[in-house]
């Protein structure tokens, strides 16, 4: 039988299976494998997971591009590397403008509303809508409620659909979306998650729900599924 | 060639910027991924920003995946972007889209960080042999084939023209077979088996005349 053609040899080089007839040439047919085995090299080289075609992205630190606008020159300040979801515009859920809008109510009336006392005991600070980013399925609303202790935490209404092999993750960030806190884990439901002592609310006013693959890696995974901002 | 870029825009752009009182406001429409490309070629430093924005999380992602996060991955990150800036000449918008261009300084990077390591590597045994002063043992420790061909083999596939290129780049790091290719090419399968053929015969051509493997 003839050897294998030239074509059929750079296809099993990349480890494509031949046809019958062709393969049963080549167990037996030093010269066709020794040109496989040749021709091979450039594929075991190349063809390796690190250099494959990029998977899920990683955000990499602010210094990252600190460094590349010192080294090229360009003017560092504009760039937030960023592969988060952005701002869309969003309707904050005000309780205390609600109260200012809603006219006469003023001094006692206004702080009982803002102070509203919630079911397991805290006081409703301010609240929030979560709305959806871009064509994503998920809504909700975040309140920062102040337990009686004076620590604050964070309740998450979150209507969403239920997750496989993911699951939600909720986030405190800054406005420039480079700074964020993980602060748990929460799922479509009402459920409430503890703000870190001390943390400032001023500098991290956007809560980010996202979606988390079960990757192991705890950093964002850059899918963003619903966003506020607090404004207090 | 339509298949070379296909690297999916990272999740989401940065569209919003801080004003004098801190609150949020939408910018006017960004230039869409071919103007930035057109900008970056011209050297426009926005159009850096912009690169930045929208593929430095690809970018990263690969090196992290490489090297697991840290200072080695932010290494590549950095030299990926600063390379491409100062070497934008090299880019030309024609040629395919700019992150499949920054993918492409991406595998080198990854590529030399193991060749350095690799060096310093020898560098370190060629020490501790020499420190053990043994009569008769190797001096140098072996060089890794892989890691200095795979840096030779890069270089090669940027010599390579389309449809060539992108036919291979498909074959090696999309894991496609050639009737995969030839359906998202829409090239004939003959067209892509011939192709894929040659360019094999080439890369085994430079390794034979440049390779560590039979140099060492």
């Amino acid at each position: 039988m003839q050897h294998c053609a030239p074509e059929q040899l750079g296809l099993a080089a990349l480890r494509e299976p031949l046809p019958a007839d062709d393969a049963a040439h080549f167990e037996s047919c030093e010269v066709c494998r020794a040109e496989v085995a040749s021709l091979q090299r450039a594929v075991d080289v190349l063809a390796v997971p690190e250099l494959a075609t990029p998977g899920a992205p990683v955000l990499p630190p602010p210094r990252v591009w600190a460094a590349v606008a010192a080294a090229t020159g360009v003017p560092a300040e504009r760039s937030q590397p960023s592969n988060v979801v952005p701002l869309r515009r969003r309707r904050p859920l005000l309780l205390v403008a609600a109260a200012l809008v809603a006219g006469a109510v003023v001094g006692a009336g206004a702080v009982a509303v803002v102070q509203h006392r919630n079911d397991d005991g805290g006081r409703t600070v301010e609240a929030v809508a979560l709305d959806p980013l871009a064509d994503k399925d998920a809504s909700g609303r975040a309140s920062v409620v102040e337990e009686d202790d004076g620590t604050l935490a964070l309740q998450v209404e979150l209507k969403a659909p239920a997750l496989a092999d993911s699951y939600y993750e909720i986030w405190l960030i800054d406005r420039s979306v480079t700074g964020m806190y993980p602060l748990g884990v929460v799922r479509p439901g009402t459920q409430t998650v503890e703000v870190p002592p001390d943390l400032d609310l001023t500098q991290f006013p956007l809560v980010d729900v996202s979606v988390e693959p079960l990757d192991g890696n705890p950093a964002h995974s850059g899918n963003s599924v619903a966003r506020g901002e607090l404004k207090s | 060639m339509t298949t070379l870029g296909a690297i999916r825009r990272p999740v989401t752009t940065w569209t919003a910027r801080r004003t004098s009182v801190g609150s949020v406001v939408p910018v006017p429409a960004e230039p869409d991924d071919q103007e930035v490309g057109r900008l970056f070629a011209a050297g426009q430093e926005s159009a850096l920003s912009l690169a930045y924005e929208r593929w430095a999380g690809q970018v990263h992602g690969m090196a992290v995946r490489a090297f697991g996060p840290g200072p080695d991955a932010e290494d590549v990150t950095q030299q990926v972007f600063v390379a491409a800036w100062t070497g934008r000449a090299g880019y030309r918008p024609a040629a395919g889209p700019l992150p499949a261009w920054l993918v492409g300084i991406t595998r080198h990077k990854i590529a030399d960080t193991w060749a350095r390591r690799d060096r310093q590597r020898r560098e370190t045994e060629a020490a501790v042999s020499q420190a053990r002063a043994q009569p008769g043992g190797p001096v140098t420790a072996g060089v890794d084939a892989a890691v200095t061909d795979r840096v030779l083999l890069l270089d090669e596939l940027d010599q390579l023209g389309q449809p060539q290129r992108g036919i291979i780049e498909l074959a090696f790091f999309e894991d496609l077979t050639h009737a995969q290719i030839a359906a998202r090419t829409g090239l004939p399968l003959g067209t892509v088996k011939s192709h894929i053929r040659r360019t094999l015969e080439r890369l085994r051509t430079r390794l034979e005349v440049d390779g560590a493997a039979l140099r060492a």
